[in-house]
């Protein structure tokens, strides 16, 4: 077949997405440096200038990286020991591991105020064995925006990990042993670097969904706003979508920022991957 | 590695910007279905009448069954009109129609949204004539924003609700806010309806006879190391009752029922300075080519039969002074015109002109 041909298959996708999400993109940047008929960064430097601006994204990065590093940490051994087990075992523990993104965030926020709320079911275990006399406050801060957004998310970085950890020629541990390697070397030298792509691409998907969230810190987070509860009063309640497009350019630019950084962070650890 | 870098850049910039633009639906309850179509086969089959209509009418979507039987189907039938349902919450309502990308008719909103949509000449004038249920309606409810614009379908109110086993003392007065609630109070989000309602009331209790601003925000700020939540959404509200998170906090009286519900011995007071009026406009959208077809519905909606059922029923308290309830009728009802003529009314006008600054002030000096 005429190769031409083939790229004119292309086009239909090609042409959707400029036309859904290209070009309305590159319009809400664009509107963002006009003011007035006039191009300007004020926009921006009204938002860098200003310390509540400035907590607001301290906060949704906090936030970000914290849950990033948990499901990281949760997630590593959970992947590998899923990997590992027998077909039938694997496919029910996949199925209990993603089981979270299968239900509504609004009802997942609400089953958390059940379990950390005062009378929750935390409390009243940690009251009963005396280790705390007053209630511990979770529900309304950022731990428990973090916890919510942690069992969001952990399934995402699962499944990436154990894309890259079924793929793994396990010989090759086998390989290291025999040569003299203990079991933990031959982790840190073999499995963790080829490991490493699933790794980022988990994190990176965490991170941007964590920035990105919205529900989950608007139902869990109490009065410490984040990001995209900022940008929802902007646009929805004020609407002022001059502010709220300047929000969103500033949320894809810490997103490209983020990823380029992993890019560069994925290549010194496995530079052939 | 840089191929599936590229592509994983592609897909989180597709999550971050989708994760604004849908993220809204999820916390009010509309999560699927931001558009339902009513349909009433019988007047669609009849041949011997014109093809129906359609009239397009935007609305909350709360208790749709009840819109649905008593106030929808009986109108189709009448006016031989298919009407067509348009859901959401105030603001992203009024948003679509602002865009101009929708061809509603008839819209639902409340007094303090359908204010912006008038400064934003996004409406209709009506004509009084074709509204005649007017004539039996509260003085209060017959033109919130002006003659030119629609009616308030019902008036409710906005009062304290609270879990006597939680709070020190009685709750009388919007005064008491400040000290029946140690840590576990909650407040309207100040871009909530009823948030605006709150800087009036923190300014009355200042002691000021005129609003004041200043003194408003500084009472308030008082009170911010009590407050739970600023809550957004009733049902935010419901849960913390429910789970003990609060002892209450101010709420519109039609949804004392959900606490009632979840905490036998919750009580609604409407505080001694006055409870605040919150009215529920019907409006004609601009452009419509229905207008008197969108009258005859707000004429509908007024009518004492749909006014009776939807109070009945606990949908909406009514404003046509014809319906008669019982004792027990009227539980949880905004009702009765000793009821309604205490009221305070915020003015819509001068809320719209300052929201801006009143919302950027409540984030910074307050809370969110």
């Amino acid at each position: 077949m005429n190769k031409r041909f083939l790229y004119l298959l292309l086009l239909p996708g090609i042409l959707f997405l400029a036309a859904f999400m290209l070009i309305p993109i590159m319009l809400t940047i664009a509107s963002t440096f006009v003011q007035d008929g006039q191009l300007t960064l004020e926009g921006y430097l009204h938002f860098f200038r200003d310390g509540y601006f400035n907590r607001i994204l301290f906060t949704t990065l906090r936030v970000s990286v914290v849950t990033t590093l948990v499901c990281v940490v949760l997630g590593y051994p959970a992947a590998y020991y899923i990997s590992r087990t027998s077909a039938r075992k694997k496919s029910i523990l996949l199925a209990l591991a993603i089981f979270p993104l299968l239900t509504s965030p609004v009802v997942r926020s609400f089953s958390w105020m059940i379990i950390l709320g005062k009378k929750g079911l935390l409390n009243t275990f940690l009251l009963s064995t005396g280790l705390i006399h007053d209630p511990l406050e979770i529900m309304y801060t950022p731990v428990a925006m973090m916890v919510g957004l942690v069992h969001l998310f952990l399934p995402l970085i699962i499944i990436t990990l154990l894309g890259v950890m079924e793929n793994l020629d396990y010989e090759l541990v086998l390989a290291a042993r025999s040569l003299g390697a203990s079991s933990f070397t031959a982790f840190r030298k073999i499995i963790f670097p080829l490991t490493v792509p699933g790794l980022i691409i988990g994190s990176i998907l965490v991170f941007v969904g964590s920035l990105t969230a919205y529900t989950t810190p608007a139902l869990l987070g109490g009065k410490e706003r984040v990001i995209s509860t900022f940008l929802y009063q902007n646009a929805m309640t004020l609407n002022d979508w001059q502010a709220a497009s300047v929000i969103a350019v500033i949320m894809i630019v810490i997103t490209f920022v983020v990823v380029g950084l992993m890019n560069k962070w994925a290549n010194r650890l496995n530079p052939k991957g | 590695m840089n191929k599936i870098m590229g592509t994983v850049l592609a897909f989180t910039l597709t999550a971050a910007l989708t994760a604004c633009g849908t993220s809204g639906n999820n916390t009010n309850g509309a999560n699927s279905a931001t558009t339902n179509t009513t349909t009433n086969n019988a007047v669609a089959q009849e041949t011997d009448k014109p093809a129906a209509k359609d009239l397009v009418i935007s609305t909350w979507g709360f208790s749709e069954d009840f819109f649905k039987e008593a106030v929808y189907e009986p109108f189709e039938k009448e006016y031989n009109v298919k009407i067509v349902v348009e859901i959401g919450n105030n603001a992203e309502r009024l948003n679509k129609i602002r865009q101009g990308s929708s061809d509603v008719d008839v819209i639902y909103l409340s007094d303090y949204y359908a204010q912006q949509a008038i400064d934003e000449d996004l409406f209709e004038k009506v004509d009084r004539a074709n509204i005649p249920n007017i004539d039996s309606i509260y003085d209060l409810a017959k033109a919130p924003l002006g003659e030119d614009y629609g009616p308030a379908y019902t008036i409710g109110r906005l009062g304290i609700a609270y879990n006597p086993a939680l709070v020190k003392g009685e709750v009388k007065s919007w005064k008491d806010l400040w000290t029946a609630f140690p840590k576990n109070l909650t407040l309207p989000a100040i871009t909530a309806t009823a948030g605006p309602m709150i800087v009036d009331a923190a300014s009355v209790v200042s002691g000021s006879t005129e609003f004041n601003e200043d003194q408003a925000y500084a009472k308030l700020k008082e009170l911010d190391s009590n407050v739970v939540k600023y809550y957004s959404q009733t049902s935010e509200y419901v849960n913390m009752f429910a789970q003990e998170e609060i002892a209450g906090g101010p709420i519109m009286e039609m949804y004392f029922k959900d606490l009632k519900a979840a905490i036998p011995a919750a009580v609604f007071v409407a505080p001694s300075e006055g409870a605040y009026a919150v009215m529920n406009t019907l409006n004609v959208v601009k452009g419509t080519d229905n207008k008197e077809l969108a009258e005859a519905f707000i004429n509908w909606q007024l009518s004492k039969e749909v006014q009776e059922k939807s109070a009945k029923g606990k949908i909406d308290s009514p404003v046509n002074t014809e319906v008669v309830l019982t004792e027990e009728e009227a539980q949880g009802v905004t009702y009765g015109a000793d009821v309604i003529g205490k009221l305070r009314k915020l003015d819509m006008k001068f809320v719209n002109q300052n929201i801006t600054e009143w919302t950027d002030r409540f984030n910074r000096e307050i809370g969110g």
